[in-house]
């Protein structure tokens, strides 16, 4: 009875995912939009984050960044006299959702695509993007985002690579770290952190004194970390989303590991400064291209207008976004709102001083190629680090 | 030694948990025959409404527990009410029922909390107590004797409670229970308001340790289910021994397959349901179509 019960349950299940799977297709013939040089009316880009899931808040700042530079654009005349008409797409940070707003996005007749935030979500996108020849500028910061040697996909931000050099070198070199514990997860952001650092950490003649691996949707750490704690490091570098990174955090305080937290973008937000509590949080040293608001003159207006826009405080994330946007909408205007190819060319054309550094795009699609050290203070924010 | 002991405690910390999801899911499906699939997502409510009354209220974390149980508890007892004309006529469009008010309670709170989530800090501090190099977490101790008076005042209340019995009576035999003059409405109306209330227990109890969100339900809810299974689905002890064998099978994979924790839990699941299919207490006290 009970399997009768679950059966008929699972096959309700299986036929509304296939429902939804068949929605999120687009019919044949029916991708007329992408490649359409239709010259007048509105301009359609597709932005796609996670705005529902774990990942939502990732998401949700991704998604407001890129709204606040085209709607900057639009007050400011549009392109060419046309208006920017933006669709956000929600993926749930789940790569088979977000392959099939790959398909649905085309069928909508967007010629461009600001997302997503998730390296997993953008790599599962990619291949569709390029068959439909439109092109993506994805916060996703995975190397293996820059191995596909995808002519339509590009970098707004540093790849993994970059932070994780940047932190190896501060954290050996300046601090004499030698002692570092790896803590990662096995998603396609863990992953490329977890290559890229341990490379990182290889050049500079340093083996890690504990690597261990975690899935995204793990809770307990328990078993990790204490394994760590036999070690007794003087590091811990983490290299898993904000939310996860947070609880590490807090079990491994629990559990008496004392060692300096040492990660990447997510150890430097809000989000993982509540989830791990600030005590905790403080003193994380975190690898980001983006020191806070107060750094120059660009980043004192963002967050000015971001305040005034959200009445949220702008951060990493909406800046990489707003940059990404910004990019795409001097690419269209160079090209007189070019589609597909001449497209994609006229962004890896582009050169820009934005927010999270000064782009100018390699082969690959990576446009910025360094970053900064930060540490988190006892208020919970991030501040340069002082040596 | 040590690193299985401390994988022993880590696992029994969430195994306390998944007992009470367990304990749930087992509960309405003994006193009712359905497997409430809305589970998962009325305990994310829960976690929520403790969540928000702790932090943005104020209050201390076990007063914020006990409106989050009984709020929930009339949530149960409303998704009852709407299910009730379908007792009897199709059970099957009554899971389907539960799968929606799934669905809705997502929505629902997606619209009040946002999709971000909260982080909820834990109400209990201060240093682990450390017994020969094992650390325990003081916060997971209290749920583990909370989980542990749960279960042992549920077992009273259905084996020794005149009420508690009638229930089960209800499951058993729905028309000579009728007969014999039990209100089977309003029993399955307890049923479904306890076992909300022990989902928000569970989620209100987990959202210091991992963390709230509006999906937090549903990975919660398949742990929880997979116990309830494993232990034998509607019985009691089960869940207990189910929830606490899963949280234990889940943190030992974790330790020692390096990143592949689900899929070696649940390859072990499968096995030991393959070889037992009614689960450990294997007993089907539900019969009905």
């Amino acid at each position: 009875m009970v399997q009768r019960r679950i059966r008929t349950a699972a096959l309700f299940a299986g036929a509304a995912a296939l429902g939804m799977l068949l929605a999120g297709c687009s019919a044949p013939g029916a991708n007329k939009g992408a490649n359409a040089t239709d010259s007048s009316g509105p301009i359609k880009i597709a932005i796609v984050d996670a705005q529902s899931g774990q990942l939502s808040s990732l998401g949700d700042w991704e998604a407001k960044g890129a709204k606040m530079a085209f709607d900057e654009q639009n007050a400011a005349g549009g392109i060419d006299g046309r208006k920017i008409v933006y669709t956000v797409y929600d993926d749930q940070g789940d790569p088979t959702t977000s392959t099939n707003l790959a398909n649905k996005l085309a069928s909508d007749g967007n010629i461009a695509m600001i997302g997503t935030a998730e390296s997993a979500d953008s790599l599962a996108m990619a291949p569709i993007m390029a068959q439909n020849k439109i092109p993506m500028i994805t916060s996703g910061q995975s190397p293996k985002l820059g191995e596909l040697h995808n002519s339509f996909v590009f970098l707004n931000s540093p790849s993994s690579t970059a932070y994780d050099e940047t932190l190896a070198k501060y954290l050996v070199n300046d601090k004499g770290y030698t002692s570092i514990a790896m803590i990662s997860n096995n998603g396609a952001y863990g992953a490329g952190e977890r290559d890229a650092f341990k490379a990182s950490l290889k050049d500079l003649s340093v083996s890690p004194a504990a690597d261990q691996v975690v899935t995204p949707d793990q809770k307990d750490f328990s078993s990790a970390l204490t394994q760590i704690r036999g070690k007794n490091p003087k590091v811990l570098f983490i290299g898993a989303e904000e939310v996860e990174t947070g609880l590490i955090v807090k079990q491994a305080r629990q559990l008496g590991i004392d060692a300096v937290i040492a990660g990447g973008a997510p150890a430097g937000t809000p989000v993982y400064v509540k989830t791990a509590g600030i005590d905790n949080a403080e003193g994380t040293i975190v690898s980001t291209p983006y020191l806070g608001n107060d750094t120059n003159d660009q980043t004192k207006k963002f967050a000015a207008d971001y305040k005034a826009k959200y009445n949220e405080t702008g951060e990493l994330h909406g800046a990489k976004a707003y940059d990404g946007a910004k990019i795409l909408i001097q690419a269209l205007q160079n090209s007189k709102v070019a589609t597909g190819q001449a497209l994609s060319d006229a962004i890896r054309a582009v050169k820009y001083d934005g927010l999270v550094g000064h782009f100018d795009f390699d082969e690959n699609g990576i446009g910025v190629h360094e970053t900064q050290i930060g540490e988190i203070d006892q208020d919970g924010n991030l501040v340069a680090a002082n040596g | 030694m040590q690193f299985v002991l401390q994988t022993l405690v880590g696992g029994i910390g969430l195994g306390a948990i998944y007992v009470l999801v367990a304990l749930g899911f087992s509960l309405v499906y003994r006193t009712m025959g359905l497997v409430n699939f809305a589970h998962g997502d009325i305990l994310m409510v829960g976690a929520y409404l403790a969540a928000t009354f702790f932090i943005s209220a104020k209050m201390p974390f076990w007063v914020a527990m006990i409106i989050a149980i009984v709020a929930t508890a009339v949530i149960g007892l409303v998704i009852e009410r709407i299910l009730r004309p379908l007792e009897n006529k199709d059970f099957d469009l009554m899971l389907i029922g539960t799968i929606g008010f799934g669905i809705m309670l997502e929505g629902i709170a997606i619209l009040i909390w946002g999709t971000t989530g909260e982080a909820v800090p834990t109400p209990i501090g201060g240093a682990p107590f450390e017994l020969f190099g094992i650390f325990i977490k003081r916060y997971e101790l209290v749920v583990v004797v909370v989980a542990a008076l749960a279960s042992l005042v549920l077992w009273l209340f259905l084996d020794r409670t005149k009420q508690g019995i009638a229930m089960q009576a209800v499951a058993i035999n729905h028309e000579e229970a009728t007969a014999l003059g039990i209100n089977v409405g309003r029993s399955n109306a307890i049923a479904f308001a306890i076992g909300s209330g022990l989902a928000a227990l569970a989620g209100g109890l987990a959202g210091p340790i991992l963390y709230v969100s509006p999906t937090f339900g549903s990975s919660l809810g398949i742990m929880g289910f997979s116990a309830a299974i494993l232990g034998g689905f509607g019985n009691i002890k089960g869940a207990i021994v189910g929830g606490l064998l899963f949280g234990i099978l889940y943190a030992f994979a974790s330790g020692l397959s390096q990143g592949y924790a689900d899929l070696v839990a649940f390859v072990v699941f499968a096995l030991i349901v393959i070889v037992r299919p009614t689960g450990i207490f294997g007993e089907s006290t539900v019969n009905r179509a």
